[in-house]
């Protein structure tokens, strides 16, 4: 490169992709590149044949039908082509400011490309593996205190390191491991650690080939294993085991065996914190110390989003605690006012019941009661219900806005009631009924007489998936909540064009998947509530295809956890919780891969439209 | 203007008919492009040279740069920038400028074996520039003094252009508005924070683009509306 090329570098290195590539590569880069300039309203691309890259200016990209498709601003790319991605049609557009951009031959696009395989990745058609990459960044990414608040691996080492030494036979290391009760251990030439065994060495290894157990056990170990540092993060830990599909890593301090970490050892630790926060539930004799305990919820969150645990895990710990805390607040609300005069079930709705709560979650519930239910047992379960409400609001789950609570009459029936209100909402949808679908549509039974459910989930699922005007109704309420285009500079761009300031993390991009999941199981008749559980349960069907469901759940999970970290920072700065990201505090990547997120969404709301829509019913 | 511009292909066989065979009657011997012919066809050199003053006869010439555009495309892979190694010490105020000291000048190479490579790169294209008399009579002066005929070349200076714009545009010219550095952000073009020789003239290129492509946002776009008169 002639050295005096360096701002051109400077420019591309700070961009990802750009920034993969190692030095070489990118000394090299610049030379690569030709230049050229649009005016404003010049047409775009220029040329076939090359990745774009805007220097300065914005470029508005259409697709056929005319839709803006996106908006381009400085350092930002469009491959489109090059034809690495048939993933739309966007190929015209206009400079809607003079603009200067950065050209690179789709040959020396693919070369770049063949020699690293995180920047072609950045290329790849698969959300699912743009999506990939996306993992390492979003943890800890914002605050340098997030590291400090980590955990080291070298606190999860239990016991001294178990070893052999390499003389010995594969019969007396199974032994010893059997004695000790360890799956692994290490090998040693005198202070030089040589090689790992596992279980799973003497099972494939020695067992399954009938190789004698009088061999050296050098014969079947792992030689030169990965070792891992004591001051490593449990995060980086866990995505070593990961990425290299290892599942035990000798942990050494200043080049010392200190111990063995296991995959197990990094999983129990995730969620060692949830499982006392559930224990000191169970011990709770008051309401007071149930308040005592939930206070410890936004910091659970938090050690949670500091382990780098999925934001399905984080969902799933926290309303696992919401429903102990429901179940703990029913035992107490019994022992005052007595056993119930009837059966009945405490039903959980929406994020509660779907298992993906944050812990700002409100309260949804309801309580369906034995159809034996007479008008002089409502006095009880309307004590009952106030107590248990009372007690979550207290605990931290605020009442629902929309009454959709126990207390509410309404939502405190028996069975038969129910099961009327479901048939008028199915078979005669109405704005009402809609609005309360995201709740009541996502419904579990929580503790209780929890077999009353069961015939009225039967008939709900029956119902639905027979109905096609309801699916349309849920089709038009789904399409109410749509995701962005992306971005462009420090604003969201929005579908026709418009700059909105911040982007509402949760409407936006959670509840449109959620949406999308729930009318899929309902169509389906899948009894799932999660929204995971939902996609999986439809992958592979006419509505959903396998690469679809997998994409959609990336998606989710990567929305998810771009929501929780903002809300662990937060929690950390000590201001309330919410779901509204500035773009400007977004890196690059994120900003990258939530456009990618949004384009998931936005295609399968329009296969669903074709497939669901009302336009599809005559 | 016409009869201007044939004065420089008239000035061009005149200066081959006393310039000594070798690399500036190799140049002098290629046609200059025809005035009719359409930029966005054309190949055309931007380039910037850093001095250690403005006198030809006193001041030397301390680095080139220059890149091709071709259609309308700068190719960075064209790029050419090297140090000249002069032989008195650097002026302390140039070398502030430049960021060229006496010991990066001793690493380069001297002029009479930059020039072939120079004029090899020119012949029969425009030549780029921002603000022509430096570049015309720096290179001019060397050239007399090795080949013992002058430099001739078809020039667009994007300094001429920017003036005639905002002359055309009734703008007061302000001192300092004329300046590459200056004229840019019109064309919503990045600041460049090097300053050397090459940086300069992939700047002037932009400028160019941008300025020929608001000039002449449709085809054709002339290539003797841009010649300078010098």
């Amino acid at each position: 490169m002639e050295v005096e090329l360096v701002e051109i570098r400077q420019f591309l290195e700070q961009r990802n992709p750009f920034s993969y590539l190692d030095d070489q590569l990118l000394d090299e880069l610049p030379q690569d590149i030709e230049i050229r300039y649009l005016r404003r309203s010049g047409s775009f691309p220029p040329a076939d044949g090359f990745l774009y890259v805007v220097r300065s200016g914005a470029i508005k990209v259409y697709d056929k039908s005319g839709e803006l498709c996106e908006k381009l601003g400085e350092g930002d790319l469009y491959s489109v082509t090059c034809q690495l991605v048939n993933f739309d049609d966007c190929n015209r557009g206009e400079a809607v400011e003079d603009s200067l951009l950065y050209m690179l031959s789709c040959d020396r696009l693919k070369a770049l490309c063949r020699s690293s395989k995180t920047f072609s990745e950045h290329f790849s058609a698969s959300v699912k593996e743009r999506l990939k990459t996306a993992v390492t960044p979003v943890q800890g990414s914002h605050d340098p205190t997030v590291a400090a608040m980590m955990v080291e691996v070298a606190s999860l080492v239990r016991r001294q390191p178990i070893t052999i030494d390499s003389g010995m036979t594969i019969r007396e290391t199974a032994a010893m491991m059997s004695n000790k009760d360890v799956s692994s251990v290490m090998v040693m030439q005198g202070e030089q650690l040589v090689g790992l065994v596992t279980d799973r060495d003497l099972r494939r290894r020695c067992v399954a080939i009938g190789l004698s157990g009088a061999e050296p056990i050098d014969q079947i170990m792992t030689p030169d294993p990965v070792v891992i540092e004591g001051n490593t993060l449990t995060a980086q830990a866990l995505m070593t085991m990961t990425r290299k599909r290892f599942h035990h890593l000798p942990v050494t301090r200043d080049g010392k065996l200190i111990g063995m970490i296991t995959a197990t050892d990094l999983a129990n630790h995730q969620s060692a914190n949830s499982a006392y926060l559930a224990v000191d539930v169970r011990k709770a004799k008051t309401v007071a110390d149930l308040i005592e305990v939930s206070r410890r919820l936004p910091s659970l969150h938090l050690r949670l989003a500091n382990a780098s645990a999925t934001a399905r895990h984080i969902g799933e710990a926290v309303s696992c605690l919401t429903d102990s805390i429901t179940a703990r607040l029913l035992q107490m609300a019994e022992a005052s006012l007595g056993p119930p005069p009837v059966p009945y079930a405490w039903l959980a709705g929406g994020s509660q019941a779907r298992r993906e709560q944050s812990s700002h979650s409100d309260q949804d519930n309801a309580l369906l009661l034995s159809d034996d239910f007479q008008p002089e047992h409502d006095e009880y379960f309307a004590a009952l219900a106030k107590f248990v409400s009372d007690g979550l609001d207290a605990c931290g789950f605020v009442y629902c806005p929309g009454d959709a609570m126990a207390t509410n009459k309404q939502w405190r029936q028996p069975l038969r009631v129910w099961q009327g209100y479901f048939s008028g909402w199915i078979e005669r949808p109405d704005p009402m009924s809609m609005m309360l679908s995201s709740i009541f549509f996502d419904l579990r039974p929580v503790t209780g007489s929890v077999e009353l459910f069961t015939p009225l989930q039967t008939m709900i699922l029956k119902k639905s998936e027979e109905n096609r005007i309801f699916l349309a109704h849920m089709m038009a309420n789904a399409m109410q909540h749509r995701p962005p285009l992306g971005f462009f500079r420090q604003f969201v761009l929005e579908r026709g064009g418009e700059h909105d300031e911040t982007l509402d993390l949760k409407h936006r991009g959670i509840v449109p998947i959620t949406d999308i999941a729930r009318l899929l199981a309902l169509s389906l008749g899948k009894a799932q509530v999660n929204t995971v559980d939902r996609l999986r349960a439809c992958a592979g069907t006419l509505a959903l295809s396998t690469d679809m469901a997998e994409n959609l759940e990336d998606a989710l999970e990567f929305i998810a956890s771009l929501r929780i970290q903002h809300q662990a920072n937060q929690i950390r700065r000590g201001v309330k919780a919410d779901n509204y990201v500035p773009p400007d505090q977004l890196s690059e990547l994120e900003r990258e891969h939530l456009k990618h997120a949004f384009k998931v969404i936005q295609l399968m709301q329009e296969t669903m439209t074709k497939r669901f829509g009302a336009d599809n019913l005559g | 203007m016409l009869a201007r511009f044939l004065g420089k292909e008239y000035q061009r066989k005149k200066a081959l008919a006393t310039a000594a065979p070798g690399p500036l009657a190799d140049y002098l011997a290629t046609p200059f492009p025809d005035r009719q012919s359409d930029c966005r066809e054309l190949e055309i050199v931007a380039i910037d040279l850093e001095t250690t003053g403005l006198d030809p006869r006193k001041d030397d010439i301390l680095s080139i740069g220059l890149v091709h555009i071709d259609r309308f495309a700068v190719k960075l892979s064209t790029a050419w920038h090297s140090i000249v190694r002069i032989d008195r010490d650097i002026p302390g105020d140039s070398a502030i400028i430049h960021h060229i000291t006496d010991d990066r000048s001793a690493a380069g190479a001297p002029i009479d074996a930059l020039l072939p490579e120079l004029l090899r790169r020119l012949a029969g294209l425009p030549m780029l520039v921002h603000y022509s008399p430096i570049e015309q009579n720096f290179i001019s002066a060397s050239c007399q003094r090795l080949y013992g005929a002058p430099f001739v070349a078809p020039i667009i200076d994007t300094l001429e252009i920017g003036q005639r714009i905002l002359e055309r545009r009734n703008h007061l010219i302000q001192p300092g508005d004329l300046r590459l550095f200056n004229l840019r952000p019109r064309y919503n073009l990045p600041q460049y924070k090097a300053h050397n020789a090459l940086t300069d003239a992939l700047a002037t290129a932009e400028l160019f683009l941008a300025m020929a492509d608001n000039l002449y946002p449709e085809r054709p776009c002339p290539l003797g509306q841009f010649l300078s008169n010098r």
